[in-house]
Order: C-alpha cells, then sequence, then structure tokens
C-alpha cells in the first residue's frame, strides 16, 4: 500500500499505474522524447521527395525534378536501373529514363533506405528482430497499403498510402532503445489480457508507445500532415482527421497484410487490432484478402530484388 | 548439416541423417509436416492460401504456394525419397496466426487449417499434433533423422510438438 501512494505521487496524470509496477517507466516517456530530439534532420532530398509524394495530384516530373539536385542520389538510381535485374539492352544514362523505369515509388524507397536506412535497418533490441526485419516491413506495409488503396481509387491515392507504409512504424527505431529485453513484460501482460494490444503494452510500461514516438519524429523532421497522420494513428485510425482516414486506414490494414504474411517486426507478433470500421472508408471484402496478400508477395518480391535487399 | 530453408510455398524433403528442413516466420501461413516412419523421410511445405482456383496459373510454378496442390506435391517428393504412404504417415500443423479482431474478419489463417485437414482427410489423413491460430508467428525446423519438430517465436522460449 505505501508502495502504492509513493508511485502514485509520483505520477503525472496520464500515466498512473494501479499495481505500482517500478517507477522508471513514470519518466521514461519524457526520455523518449528527448531521444527524438537528437534524431538528425532529413537531407533536402529526401523531405522535398516526401513533401511531393504526400501531395495526391504529384506527377513523376515533379520526383525527376528534385532528384536532378542530388547527385549521389542520381547515381544510384542509374546503378539501380542498369543492374541485370532490369536486363535493359542499351543502358540507360539519363536519370529521366532511369525514374520512368524505376517508378516512383522505387525511387521514394531508394531515398527513403539512403536517408534512414540507418534507423530501417539495424536490428530493434527492444523487438527482438534482426537487421532488416523492420524495413522489411515497412516495405511490405507499403506495397499493401498501395494495393488496398488501389481498390479504393476514387478516394485514397495509391502512392500516398505507399509512402505512408514506408514510414508509419518509424517510432519502433527509438522505442526498442528504451523497451530492451523488457518486452517480456509486455508479452506477459498481453498473456494476462491486462492491456488490449501491443501498442496498449508499451504505453504501460514506457509510458508511449511506437506510433506515438514515430509522430513525434516526423513532426520533427516537418514531414507532410497526411504522413504524421498515418504514422500516429496507424492502431487507431478512427482517431485520425476524418479527411485523411481513407488514407490512415489504407496503412492500417497494410500493416496487418504484412504481418499475416509474416512479415512482422519480432515480438509485436499479430499482437495488434483490426478496427472493424475500415469499411465505411474502404471497401476490401474478406473474399478479396486472399487475392490481396498473393499480389503482395508477388509485388513484394519483385521490389526485393530490384532494390538488390537480402 | 544441410538445412534446407523453405519460402512461401516451398516445398521440401528429406531422408539425409543431419539434415533439417526450416521455414521461417509463419503469420496466416501454415507448416504442413509429414513423417514417414519407415523410410526415415521427412517432408515439409509452407503454404499461404487455401485454394488454387484464386490464380490457377500460380500452381504450374509454386504449387505450394495453396493447400489443395501444395500437399499433394509434398507426397510427390516424398515419394522420390522412397516414401510409399499416404498409409502410415504422420502428419502436424503449425502456424495460421490471426490479427487480434474478435469478428475473425480476415480468417485466412483458420482457411487454411480446415483447408488442409479436409485435404489430408482425403487421403485418409489426420493430424497428429497441432499448433494452430493465435496473435504470433512461428519458425518451424524438423529435423531429418529424429523427426524432432522445434517452433520458435520472437520472445518466446522453444517449443516442440
Ligand atoms: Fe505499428
Ligand atoms: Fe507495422
Amino acid at each position: 500500500m505505501a508502495c502504492f501512494q509513493f508511485c502514485y505521487a509520483a505520477a503525472t496524470a496520464s500515466t498512473i499505474y494501479p499495481r505500482c509496477p517500478d517507477m522508471e517507466k513514470k519518466t521514461l516517456d519524457k526520455e523518449v522524447l528527448a531521444a527524438v530530439q537528437r534524431i538528425p534532420l532529413l537531407s533536402l532530398a529526401a523531405a522535398r521527395i516526401l513533401e511531393l509524394t504526400a501531395r495526391a495530384d504529384h506527377t513523376l516530373t515533379d520526383v525527376m525534378d528534385v532528384a536532378r539536385n542530388d547527385a549521389a542520389l542520381t547515381a544510384r538510381l542509374l546503378k539501380i536501373v542498369n543492374s541485370p535485374v532490369y536486363g535493359l539492352l542499351e543502358p540507360a544514362t539519363s536519370l529521366e529514363r532511369a525514374i520512368s523505369y524505376l517508378g516512383e515509388n522505387l525511387v521514394v524507397s531508394l531515398v527513403l533506405e539512403d536517408t534512414i536506412g540507418s534507423y530501417m535497418n539495424k536490428p530493434l533490441q527492444g523487438y527482438g528482430s534482426a537487421s532488416g526485419d523492420l524495413w522489411k516491413h515497412d516495405l511490405r506495409t507499403a506495397i499493401a497499403a498501395k494495393e488496398v488503396a488501389l481498390l479504393n481509387r476514387d478516394r485514397c491515392p495509391p502512392d500516398v498510402a505507399f509512402t505512408g507504409g514506408l514510414l508509419h512504424d518509424i517510432g519502433k527505431s527509438i522505442l526498442s532503445e528504451f523497451l530492451k529485453e523488457r518486452y517480456q513484460e509486455i508479452l506477459a501482460e498481453l498473456a494476462r489480457k491486462e492491456v488490449k494490444d501491443y501498442v496498449g503494452g508499451e504505453r504501460e510500461l514506457i509510458g508511449i508507445d511506437h506510433a506515438r514516438v514515430g509522430y513525434e519524429l516526423a513532426r520533427n523532421w516537418g514531414l507532410p500532415e497526411v504522413m504524421q497522420m498515418v504514422i500516429r494513428y496507424h492502431h487507431e485510425p478512427s482517431l485520425a482527421p476524418e479527411d485523411l482516414k481513407t488514407v490512415v486506414y489504407a496503412v492500417h490494414l497494410g500493416d496487418i497484410i504484412a504481418m499475416m504474411g509474416g512479415y512482422g517486426t519480432g515480438t509485436d507478433n499479430l499482437f495488434y487490432r483490426l478496427d472493424q470500421r475500415y469499411t465505411d472508408y474502404l471497401v476490401v471484402g474478406p473474399d478479396q484478402m486472399g487475392m490481396l496478400m498473393l499480389s503482395v508477395e508477388e509485388k513484394f518480391n519483385e521490389t526485393v530484388e530490384t532494390m538488390q535487399m537480402h | 548439416m544441410a538445412e534446407i530453408v523453405l519460402g512461401i510455398g516451398g516445398i521440401g524433403a528429406t531422408n539425409t541423417m543431419g539434415s533439417s528442413l526450416k521455414t521461417y516466420a509463419l503469420g496466416s501461413c501454415i507448416a504442413v509436416v509429414i513423417l514417414d516412419p519407415q523410410t526415415r523421410t521427412v517432408g515439409m511445405v509452407h503454404v499461404a492460401l487455401p485454394d488454387s482456383s484464386i490464380k490457377p496459373e500460380k500452381v504450374a510454378t509454386l504449387p505450394g504456394y495453396f493447400v489443395d496442390t501444395g500437399i499433394p506435391a509434398l507426397f510427390e517428393q516424398m515419394r522420390r525419397c522412397g516414401t510409399k504412404g499416404p498409409k502410415g504417415l504422420i502428419v502436424k500443423l503449425a502456424g495460421g496466426a490471426q490479427i487480434m479482431d474478435q469478428n475473425n474478419t480476415f480468417n485466412i489463417g483458420k482457411r487454411n487449417a480446415l483447408a488442409a485437414k479436409k485435404i489430408l482427410w482425403g487421403f485418409g489423413l489426420a493430424p497428429v499434433a497441432e499448433d494452430l491460430g493465435d496473435n504470433f508467428s512461428r519458425t518451424v525446423t524438423l529435423a531429418a533423422d529424429s523427426g524432432i519438430m522445434t517452433l520458435s517465436s520472437p520472445g518466446r522460449p522453444n517449443w516442440h510438438i
């Protein structure tokens, strides 16, 4: 009882725990937010491309204009398009040709891999995942979110859903450092049904979840509003602003398709909830799911081969 | 110590001492495992969807992707290792996880498991052990000589069925 009161007194309103877990978790959320502040800004080219692709009416020419000003990116795109995967008869020497072969999604993926790949590719100790797992999950989610959007073309811009999918779990790379081996506690809480899903477990343990951490990072980076909202609400899409809900739901479903396909990020497994209300915004019948999973699988394999990921 | 890794839709069978079959991270997919005590052959297929009618042209390149074509194709591979069966074969199933959802909207895992049991039934077989459903992914390893089937999942100690 004494312990309970002690903890209670030290807690802020948002982090009161009835069972008096250790003191650490009360203050960790502030430390996590401080860690977010220490992450360096995005490169100019990356920020511009993300900005562009968040707009529903952008064109491939817009993307080319940005890439043209980045010598390293231009070189990388040319190298990829001239790799044996593409089997071009004549080497592509112009950026225009390279980008039109590769397509926007691949360009965005390469830009993100170049600039924030160090966060996406590292092993996540706090999720018990190996190097590359998060990036593959993100890529798989992006492809799936786009496929979902394509089924709902009239109301959901597919390329925005794709980029949102790539970014949605960026918060995990930061939260991982604070979770370390403590994921065991989340798994125990889930087993005892004390939390309703994995993000609930993260909040219980650290005082903040990976969606919120990602959102804070996205804000710091000055990412477009739609990306911020996708990241923040991908597990709770019903809380997203009304005009962005379709994209957020597309990424929500894309994330689930990725996890069902065996591309999760580790200890969090499939411990997330499907928000049934997706049907108010998107049409994806249960019978369409099989076909979706199949095309996601095929597109993912192609992309991995092209990007020369392993 | 050859470890044969099966991707999604992958089929493998072996009776080489010391070798093993392995498949990573079954989400809603399932691993159908078959043991032949007579020839000490083990086999495994990593199936993703219950029915090949969804995309029949894929069967030619990757029959293991679907339950209805994957299981017969696995028998075929095992026959090449000397298995006479289906009589006397031991079957185990693992996988079929799902997202947290009371309504079980996207029940591919469950449908995979049901389809597998139905196809196996057609061969006069029923699984002697299964580890299906729940909200976690599974990695399966199958040792050739012992037939020991080991499951693992991130954050959990390994277990056997
Ligand atoms: Fe997430
Ligand atoms: Fe995710």
